[in-house]
């Protein structure tokens, strides 16, 4: 399975689906996307290197345990409820600035919702990986037919 | 006065176990000083409540449910007070000496002290719960003292009984007492207040009836079950295996006296109404002449003195019954005189011979001279014999149901024959044991100690001799002149429970004695009587085995199949509670769920519209529920794990584009992605099971369709019915208005899951998280139990 | 704010347990928060009782459109009582021995828990309800999974496909409401329901919904999970479930009963009644037949959901036949009040015979009666814990369960409901029977011979003990001053029974937002098109 054109070509497409991953978290207020199905892309990315590879060549490309990454991905989540907080309003209630890059450019609204979106983009991969890897481990690890 | 009493009481029983360790020869008459100075003080109250007045207090407890912290003193409640603050002491006393080395002796003190002090609280209490919070602590205390000696079984069986069988009547006690309440109140919340009760008019009202009939009946069930009445009496005889200081103060003289006080304390509200008065008198007749029979036949001393305890309180009932106020009174006080003194004589017999049959001993008298003139005065007073003070009280009750006209025949028979067992049962208790032939010492009995046997049976020290010289020295007191204290308590606890004053008439032994009655006449036959069925009671004991082995005196025998076969229901229940199988337990739960939603339906019958559903159904809806419903109905039949997942995964794949075709596409995109993540998951757990072998017969397996197309089915119906039922909008319009305009979102199912229900969104993460910890954590210890078999 | 902080403080606790490095660090915010969360749960029950109920419109948008939580008095004081099982519970579990492998996993699923619990109680939203219940399942799976012990698997294997089976309830019944009225907020819902003008038919609606909170809450015929899986769990929890799990199935019941389904209170009280007779009922016969003591208590549990559910649907039915309005209005709030006490003190109570079992098997090794014996003597400690609490359960006055239970028969005599009354005292009676009976055998009689001798507490018995102590003093405390914990009680099941009031507070007056305006609810334009 784990054949020489196969290393390569998840090592090649691996950066790609990050990077779609990323792009489906940033447009998703407005076109379809989001941070859940942006995390499943990127956790998917990972897990074509886990199976190429081995689980051990995904987490050293992770460089993060995926349970800490899903700790991370909460408090990003859970973050985005303080600025409203602190202002005085219910918690989770959206904060915006409005960005104006240059001239002519169509202001980007940036908000605390986004912010939520990128903690469950970030809870979405570690939960993912945290399952791949422990099964495919166990898979390793145990013998056959048990 | 009530309050320090019981106040004083809480005290000493924390104090208790502290006094033993610190002075364990001496910690018994530390202990019971106190206490003799409270009867004292009530002592003190007697002329005021015998003149009419009566101390009273309340403190606010949980106004807003009506319950107060109430009490009051009158006659019968200071009669009990002066009883309990009397004899309690006296079996401190006992203790104290029967007892002492024993390591737990301070623990038996301090719960003796509480009970002591929820007796008390028992009478003194003028507010129902209250009343009821007390009588639930005496049925407690009694169950741990009866369990003192917890190493042998049969003082634990005896414990549990009695806690159960009293325990149940406070049950049904509780359901009266509240419907009594409710009834006083008529509609305006229940009256709990004892006087208030009393006082009542609507008690006894016909609008009233329906709740009072079933309130007199538990309430009666609850002091029945308390004083022993027949069928309930057997925990009583069982629970003699107690110490003697226990037996005399619970269950001769004051605990088990708390169904005949309740009686006594509502008799002024119920007295009279035919329900009340006739369970009073049936139950009191047949208890007072079965347990007397029973008595008769017995030659264990406690046991013995058990039997005519139930006896007594039976007469007591049937007294109460007839509304014999003065009568009920006077004997309530003779026996707690008379009984308790021979309690305390029975147990220093015991102690000092380890002999527990009464055939067995005799000629004590010289060897303990002041044991057998407490025992013997006892025991007189018991029989009714001039001119002690049960004389007087056997006279009144035979006068009592002599007035009563022509019912009053069976039960004066009755009162006569009992008479006649009691004789027998106070001569071989209480007298045989002190005289004719003096022991033969020499011969070793089977049940005595080899070093006690060196010194002898002897009076003992003064602390156990003081409780039954006292009882028995009041009892002659009582008798010979009742004005020094018997009168005044006779009389104001008379007015308690016939509810007013009743009238003057004599009280001492002479003054009914002469001139003599029909009742006098009747009374002296009973004791000739008695004496000759003494003499005869060899006899007499084979004449009535059979009686004895025919008559269903043995629900003490029932009880251990009782309880087996309450076991036995148990696990049954639990079985099927369980589920038989996990299998056994879904379905199960699965058909119960059918059958509710589906009653529920039933009785709405609401119909779907199907024209309206069909409406603008294209080709391809059709299609892809085709695909669904095929890919539901594939996946249990194939043979294969891989299988089932794959086909799974078609009808997840299915569901995907259903989203799509209804304009979901993120909704339909994380469907596919979660999807193929599940699959890939799923395969590869499915890669690591055992093939599955045989999944079940075809019998079950048609029931199980059977069960879960009805489930289907009827949820796929309600949703067709209650679908768009309403003109209401549904929120999710509100959603789509306000995405952009307010929450700067062109992507309504995004801003839904970031904005609009955050809340839902971050509590979904977490349930993933969690989940992820928990496969992690599942497989873990897996594979740690793997690596170390 | 205030009323969210029982759900994101231990939300943001159950996080940092997860990120924080260091493997000691996920014990110590475990300890810390859950000794902190009674405190945070006193000032939002201080707050509530000073000014009225909370209501939160989570994200500045206004009911029914958001999410709304919703912290009134009752839901005030099951917050409390979660943060004081937590509290308990974890203190306890803080003098077992740590695990590096699990430490982590597990601190992070009892956070997970005890947010999830807070969240239930103070969800104003079905969907949100939802929400909170899958993430008590999970936590609560995991964490009996992570105890791996023995035949834990085969138990939690029937606890989760009953839950499973709840949940699908719970989301068929909260998506054919949406369907028939468009809404999830439970005050909405009430409101929606009435002007759909068809009492059977929203009776319909409640009944998945109300299966589904019966199956959590052990209700007959819905029980077998709850005798498989919690006897084999370890003692701390074990009693964490035990105080939790079940309530929160009732609690849901309660509420949806009072604000949402109140269309047909008689029917829908009737059924109640009629399962919580045949709950009291079965679950007590079951108990005491039992020979260990889990078991004893796990069926007890069940039986004592019977009181819960024995207060509510008498609480129903008179409000839906007592013709006269004062006496109905008083006597309704007496039956919830009554039985809003006894979750009080169930909860109390419960967990801590969870806890001394706990406390027995560290002693013995074991907690099957025929192994135990003498620990009246060689534990006095513990001996006295187990009474104060059995006595309580048993509902012997004075102690906690007394009050609760005569609150109970009260409104039941009062209502005429003479059958379930009945069964309420006989099932006390038998209550009394198997406390006795774990009493009699484990502490008063001489232990067997063969049974091995008494361990050495080892360290940690400190805080054990101690967590167990002091839900035995709270468990005195509710008992001899029964006059708060009524006022609590009764406050609280007034607020229930004011339905309007409750739906008006939800529903009227929009959050504030960062533009400046508030965002009411609008009224309904049946002139837009639905799609």
């Amino acid at each position: 399975m784990r054949s020489v054109i196969f290393k390569a070509g998840a090592r090649a497409v691996a950066p790609l689906l990050v990077l779609v991953s990323a792009l489906l978290v940033v447009r998703g207020h407005n076109e379809p996307g989001g941070g859940f199905v942006g995390g499943l892309l990127c956790a998917s990315a990972f897990a074509l290197v886990a199976l190429a590879e081995g689980v051990g060549a995904a987490r050293r490309l992770l460089r993060i345990e995926p349970l800490r990454l899903v700790g991370i991905g909460l408090l990003v989540a859970l973050g985005s409820a303080i600025p409203a907080a602190i202002a005085g309003f219910a918690p989770f209630t959206g904060l915006w600035v409005s960005l104006q890059l240059w001239d002519k450019a169509s202001p980007v609204k940036l908000g605390t919702p986004l912010v939520f979106d990128l903690g469950v983009y970030l809870t979405v991969v570690g939960i993912a990986l945290a399952m791949i890897f422990t099964l495919e481990e166990s898979d390793d690890d145990a013998p056959a037919g048990l | 006065m009530a309050l320090l009493a019981l106040a004083v009481l809480v005290v000493l029983a924390v104090a208790a176990p502290f006094v033993q360790r610190a002075a364990p020869r001496r910690a018994g008459a530390i202990l019971a000083a106190p206490i003799l100075l409270l009867a004292a003080g009530f002592l003190a109250e007697l002329p005021a409540v015998a003149g009419g007045t009566f101390a009273s207090s309340s403190w606010p407890w949980i106004p807003d449910l009506g319950i107060a912290f109430a009490l009051r003193v009158d006659g019968l409640a200071l009669l009990f007070a002066i009883l309990v603050c009397t004899v309690g002491p006296f079996s401190i006393l006992h203790a104290g000496e029967s007892l002492a080395g024993h390591p737990r002796l301070g623990r038996f003190q301090s719960t003796l002290l509480c009970f002591m002090a929820a007796m008390l609280g028992l009478v003194v209490a003028d507010d129902l719960i209250l009343l009821f919070a007390f009588w639930e602590l005496t049925s407690f205390t009694s169950f741990l003292l009866i369990g003192f000696d917890r190493e042998r079984a049969d003082a634990r069986r005896a414990a549990l009984q009695a806690l159960l069988v009293t325990g149940g009547g406070g049950l049904a006690l509780l359901a009266g007492l509240l419907l009594l309440a409710i009834a006083a109140g008529t509609g305006s919340g229940p009256v709990f207040s004892v006087q208030g009760l009393l006082e009542s008019e609507a008690l006894r009202e016909p609008a009233a009836w329906p709740l009072v009939g079933p309130a007199i009946v538990l309430v009666l069930a609850g002091c029945f079950a308390k004083s022993a009445m027949v069928p309930l009496h057997f925990w009583l005889p069982n629970a003699m295996e107690a110490p003697t200081p226990v037996s005399a103060l619970l269950h001769s003289s004051t605990m088990v006296k708390a169904g005949v006080y309740l009686a006594a304390r509502l008799s002024p509200a119920l007295g009279g109404i035919a329900l009340w008065d006739n369970l009073l008198l049936g139950f009191g007749a047949v208890t007072m002449l079965g347990a007397a029979f029973a008595a008769s036949r017995h030659s264990q001393l406690k046991k013995i003195l058990a039997y005519t305890t139930v006896s007594s309180l039976g007469l007591l009932m049937l007294l109460l019954g007839l509304g014999a106020a003065k009568a009920a009174a006077a004997y309530l006080l003779a026996h707690a005189l008379f009984k308790g003194c021979l309690f305390y004589c029975a147990g220093i017999l015991t102690e000092e011979t380890h002999v527990k049959y009464a055939e067995k001993l005799s000629g004590l008298a010289r060897l303990m001279p002041m044991t057998a003139v407490a025992a013997i005065l006892g025991a007189l007073s018991m029989a009714g014999a001039f001119p002690l003070f049960g004389f007087s009280g056997k006279e009144l009750a035979l006068k009592a149901e002599l007035a009563a006209g022509s019912f009053g025949l069976p039960l004066v028979i009755a009162t006569v024959v009992t008479a006649i067992f009691t004789v027998l049962a106070a001569v071989l208790a209480g007298i045989k044991p002190f005289v004719g032939a003096p022991p033969r010492l020499d011969e070793p009995s089977a049940e005595s100690h080899a070093d006690d046997r060196a010194a002898g049976p002897r009076d003992p020290a003064w602390p156990r001799l003081l409780g039954p010289l006292v009882l028995a020295g009041a009892g002659l007191v009582a008798g010979l002149a009742p004005g020094l204290f018997a009168k005044p308590m006779v009389m104001s606890t008379a007015a308690s429970i016939a509810g007013s004053a009743v009238p003057e008439s004599p009280l001492s032994a002479l003054g009914l004695l002469w001139p003599p009655t029909l009742a006098t006449a009747l009374s002296i036959a009973a004791l000739v009587l008695g004496i000759v069925l003494f003499a005869l009671r060899g006899a007499w004991r084979r004449a009535t085995d059979p009686i004895a082995a025919a008559s269903a005196f043995g629900p003490d025998r029932r009880w251990n199949a009782a309880l087996d076969g309450l076991m036995a229901t148990g696990r049954l229940v639990a079985t099927l509670l369980r589920g038989p199988t996990l299998t056994g337990a879904v379905r199960g739960a699965l058909i119960a769920i059918v059958a509710i939603i589906g009653l529920a339906a039933w009785r709405a019958g609401p119909r779907p519209d199907l024209k309206e559903a069909a409406e603008g159904t294209t080709l391809l809806d059709g299609a892809v529920v085709a695909v669904l419903v095929i890919s539901a109905i594939a996946a249990p039949m194939v043979g294969s794990r891989m299988g089932t997942i794959a086909v799974l995964g078609g009808a997840g794949a299915a569901l995907a584009a259903v989203f799509l075709l209804y304009g979901a596409p993120d909704l339909s995109m994380t469907t596919i992605a979660v999807e193929t993540l599940v699959v890939v998951i799923a395969s590869l757990v499915a890669a690591q099971l055992p093939r599955i072998k045989t999944i079940s017969g075809a019998a079950a397996r048609i029931r199980d369709l059977g069960i879960a197309a009805s489930f289907g089915l009827l949820v796929g119906w309600l949703a067709l019915s209650v679908a768009g039922r309403s003109e209401l909008k549904p929120v999710s319009d509100e959603h789509v208005l306000r995405s952009v305009p307010e929450a700067y979102g062109r992507n309504v199912v995004n801003v839904i899951l970031v904005d609009f229900r955050a809340l839902d969104t971050l509590g979904e993460i977490f349930v993933l998280g969690a989940a992820a910890v928990g496969v992690t954590a599942m497989l873990g210890t897996a594979r740690r139990r793997g690596a170390t078999p | 704010m205030t009323a969210m902080l029982p759900i994101l403080v231990p939300l943001l606790a159950a996080a940092l347990a997860l990120a924080l490095p260091g493997d000691r660090a996920p014990r110590l915010v475990l300890l810390a928060t859950a000794l902190f969360l009674p405190l945070v749960a006193l000032l939002v029950m201080v707050r509530v009782h000073e000014s009225g109920a909370i209501v939160v419109h989570v994200g500045g948008w206004a009911a029914p459109f958001g999410i709304a939580i919703v912290a009134d008095r009752f839901a005030s004081i099951m917050v409390m009582l979660a943060a004081i099982v937590g509290a308990a519970t974890v203190l306890f579990s803080s003098g077992e021995a740590p695990d590096p492998r699990t430490d982590r996993a597990r601190s992070t699923l009892i956070l997970a828990l005890l947010a999830a619990a807070a969240g239930a109680f103070l969800a104003g939203d079905l969907f949100n309800l939802y929400v909170w219940f899958e993430l008590l399942l999970v936590s609560s799976f995991g964490l009996a999974v992570l105890e791996g012990r023995g035949n834990q698997l085969a138990g939690g294997i029937v606890y989760v496909v009953l839950s499973l089976l709840s949940s699908t309830l719970f989301l068929v019944g909260a998506g054919l409401c949406y369907g028939a009225v468009g809404t999830l907020n439970l005050a909405d819902l009430g409101v929606r329901l009435a002007e759909l003008g068809n009492p059977r038919l929203a009776t319909v609606l409640a009944s998945p919904l109300l299966i589904a909170f019966a199956i959590k809450a052990a209700v007959v015929p819905f029980v077998a999970w709850l005798p498989a899986a919690y006897p084999p769990l370890s003692s701390a929890i074990g009693a964490l479930f035990a105080g939790l799990l079940t309530k929160v199935g009732v609690y849901a019941i309660i509420r949806t009963s009072t604000i949402a389904f109140v269309q047909e209170p008689e029917v829908i009280g009737f059924a109640i009644l009629t399962a919580a007779g045949a709950t009291m009922a079965l679950g007590v016969l079951a108990a005491v037949s039992q020979a260990e003591i889990r078991r004893i208590l796990s069926f007890h549990i069940a039986s004592q959901i019977g009181y819960m559910l024995m207060g509510t649907g008498l609480a129903l039915v008179i409000v839906a036949t007592t013709p006269s309005e004062s006496v109905r209005a008083e006597l309704a709030t007496i039956a919830l009040g009554g039985a809003i006490l006894y979750i009080l003190h169930h909860i109390i109570v419960k967990t801590n015979l969870f806890l001394v079992a706990g406390l027995i098997e560290r002693r013995r090794g074991t907690t099957e009666l025929k192994a135990l014996g003498g620990l009246a003597q060689s534990d006095p400690a513990i001996a006295a814990i187990f009474l104060i609490s059995a006595l309580s359960l048993a509902g012997l006055p004075v102690f906690s369960g007394f009050w609760a239970k005569l609150v109970l028969v009260r409104a039941g005599l009062d209502a005429g409901a003479w059958i379930v009354t009945g069964i309420a005292l006989a099932t006390g009676l038998l209550t009394l029977l198997s406390m006795m009976k774990i009493w009699v055998e484990a502490f008063w009689r001489e232990p067997v011979a063969a049974a091995p001798p008494p361990r050495e507490p080892g360290p940690g018995w400190r805080p054990m003990l101690a967590a167990s102590g002091a839900l035995a003093a709270i468990a005195l405390a509710i008992g001899l001053g029964a006059r708060p914990a009524w006022w609590l009680a009764r406050g609280a099941a007034e607020d229930m029974l004011a339905r309007d009031a409750a739906a008006a507070r939800v529903l009227e007056g929009g959050p504030e937002t960062p533009t400046g305006e508030r965002r009411e609810p609008r009224a309904p334009d049946p002139e837009e098109p639905r799609r």
